[in-house]
């Protein structure tokens, strides 16, 4: 599952954030924010994203580095939400 | 006197300067730094008039640089780090920069810059060993020299260099001051850049009075900047309208109580009147200033006193203390209520010019006033009210239609964050009104939801034509709508 849950966080941060063709070039564990790849507005999207595409409501309060600011982080927090879930 | 020491001649030195997440400077440490980075420019040989670059995200570092190129008569020129690598190479070629502070993250973005430039990385390890010496003020110091090139916004244009002096910086200071009541007892929270002329003037307001200035480069997470302003009992907060529709439609700013928050500052744009309502709800004691400006006057022109935010809701106030505004027609007139003209200005924060562009400075500097650009109404007390830019108006069907007006409308609809409207080419009416909106997160309000709302609060002419979904409204560095880039779009699309 957390594979699956990166590959999906890649591919969408790739086409829609970084509108680049040949994929996520960054580590998982590179800081979004220290690496210019999200700002505030690209952090609603993902938002949005995440809620659409797994089905798991985002409070406010948990948009935070702890859980955003990386791949690895934000696949920690998306699958701990669906295990949650499940 | 120099603008470096009139900064820092008010501070308590055991006072704090800067509160950062990992850190607290004191004004004796930040002179300590200062000096420090002075003695550093002037064994580079750099001398009165050379152009100094920064490039950084906001820092006691940052500022530091800007203090020191300042005292020995160099001119600042703050780069945005957002900017693609060959913008800033254009930059630092136009304004001929021949020294560049910068930190670890633009070193690593910009990895070819201190190749072709002397370089200093604003770095801690950077700071250690024996405090230096401030530099002696010099007794023939001209006010009227640069102090700074600043890049302006530019919402329709490319970015150009504005020209500020050290009159213009201390006079502009002085006004905002007194204004806004600032003491030293004041802990400014700073999400803005200090490259942007209003993130400027917090640093130059706050240092200037001896108070607090709380950096956070976080906002990309707003918790984190509210739980850093409860941490640090932050007093102040100063956003652009982006700010603020991201902290009262999409983080829990309405529902923290933020006890000691007595002043929001809100300038760099119109934050419409549904959400100023809800800004000012959300912190009753605390209160809201809204403020106008130029990077042309060095940041500020006008406000409005909190105690008429409700009564004058939507009008950007009158001139600042030592600033005189009119609002006047095409022949140069002052308007009367209920006509239209465009702002101008007078002061001695009016910069002189751009840099290097006769022609753009003789366009919007004449006479030794600022002609904003920007159309408005005038009351009969003199609280003026801006209609739209002057570019952004939108000609249909022969009506002139305020893109402000309608945007106003759609923010009373709670699920959008934010909107922006502008006139795209139609064959039959020469523009037709498109609105370009941003749902809030799990929205799935539709278009005709949005037109229904506009056909029962707008004149029919000005109800738009088309709604475009998009997931974020494109921002320039200063987080201001690009307008231009929207128009593209939609004649793309």
């Amino acid at each position: 599952m957390m594979q699956a849950i990166q590959a999906a966080l890649r591919e969408y941060i790739a086409k829609n954030i970084l509108f680049a063709p040949d994929g996520f070039s960054y580590g998982d564990d590179d800081s979004f924010i220290e690496n210019g790849i999200l700002d505030s507005t690209g952090v609603v999207e993902v938002v949005a994203f995440i809620e659409d595409h797994f089905k798991i409501s985002v409070e406010d309060a948990e948009i935070t580095p702890q859980n955003f600011d990386s791949i690895s982080s934000l696949t920690v927090y998306i699958s701990g939400k669906l295990n949650h879930k499940n | 006197m120099n603008t470096a020491d009139y900064f820092l001649s008010h501070a308590s030195d055991d006072a704090l300067a800067f509160i950062t997440a990992d850190a607290q400077v004191s004004y004796s440490q930040f002179k300590a730094m200062c000096a420090r980075l002075a003695g550093e420019l002037i064994q580079n040989g750099i001398q009165v008039g050379d152009r100094v670059a920064i490039l950084a995200k906001n820092s006691p570092f940052w500022a530091a640089a800007y203090l020191a190129t300042l005292k020995i008569g160099a001119v600042a020129v703050p780069i945005s780090n957002l900017y693609p690598p060959d913008e800033v190479q254009r930059t630092l070629e136009f304004a001929q920069c021949k020294f560049l502070f910068i930190d670890k993250p633009a070193q690593g973005k910009y990895a070819n810059l201190c190749s072709r430039l002397s370089c200093f990385l604003l770095d801690k390890s950077h700071f250690q060993g024996d405090p230096a010496l401030w530099p002696e003020s010099d007794p023939g110091f001209d006010l009227d020299s640069d102090a700074a090139l600043m890049p302006t916004s530019g919402t329709t244009a490319c970015p150009r260099l504005v020209r500020v002096t050290h009159r213009n910086l201390q006079a502009n200071t002085d006004s905002i001051i007194e204004y806004l009541e600032l003491t030293a007892a004041e802990r400014m929270m700073v999400v803005l850049p200090f490259y942007y002329c209003y993130g400027a003037s917090l640093l130059h307001s706050h240092l200037r009075v001896g108070a607090t200035l709380v950096i956070s480069n976080t906002f990309t997470y707003p918790e984190t900047v509210l739980d850093m302003m409860e941490t640090a009992q932050c007093t102040g907060f100063a956003g652009v309208p982006s700010t603020y529709q991201i902290l009262l439609r999409n983080s829990t700013f309405p529902r923290r109580e933020l006890p000691r928050l007595m002043k929001m500052q809100q300038a760099g744009g119109k934050l419409h009147n549904a959400l100023l309502q809800e800004l000012a709800a959300s912190h009753l004691a605390a209160s809201v200033y809204v403020m106008y400006g130029q990077t042309e006057a060095t940041a500020r022109l006008s406000y409005l006193p909190p105690g008429l935010f409700h009564e004058k809701m939507g009008s950007i106030g009158r001139g600042i203390p030592g600033v005189s505004l009119k609002v006047l027609n095409e022949n140069g007139t002052p308007i009367q209520p209920g006509e239209t003209g465009e702002i101008v200005a007078w002061g001695e924060n009016i910069s002189p010019g751009y840099l290097d562009d006769e022609e753009a400075s003789s366009e919007k500097f004449r006479s030794g006033a600022l002609y904003t650009g920007d159309l408005a109404t005038i009351d009969d007390e003199g609280f003026i009210s801006i209609v739209d830019r002057k570019s952004d108006f939108i000609k249909s069907f022969g009506h002139r239609i305020s893109s402000y007006e309608i945007e106003s409308c759609l923010l009373q609809i709670p699920e959008l964050v934010s909107a922006a409207v502008v006139g795209l080419p139609d064959e039959q009416a020469g523009e037709r009104v498109a609105a370009f909106v941003v749902r809030k997160t799990g929205s799935t309000l539709a278009e005709q939801d949005i037109l229904q709302h506009c056909r029962a609060r707008l004149a029919r002419h000005t109800v738009p034509a088309q709604v475009i979904f998009l997931p974020n409204l494109p921002l320039n560095a200063h987080g201001k709508v690009l307008k231009s880039e929207l128009r593209k779009m939609g004649k793309a699309a």
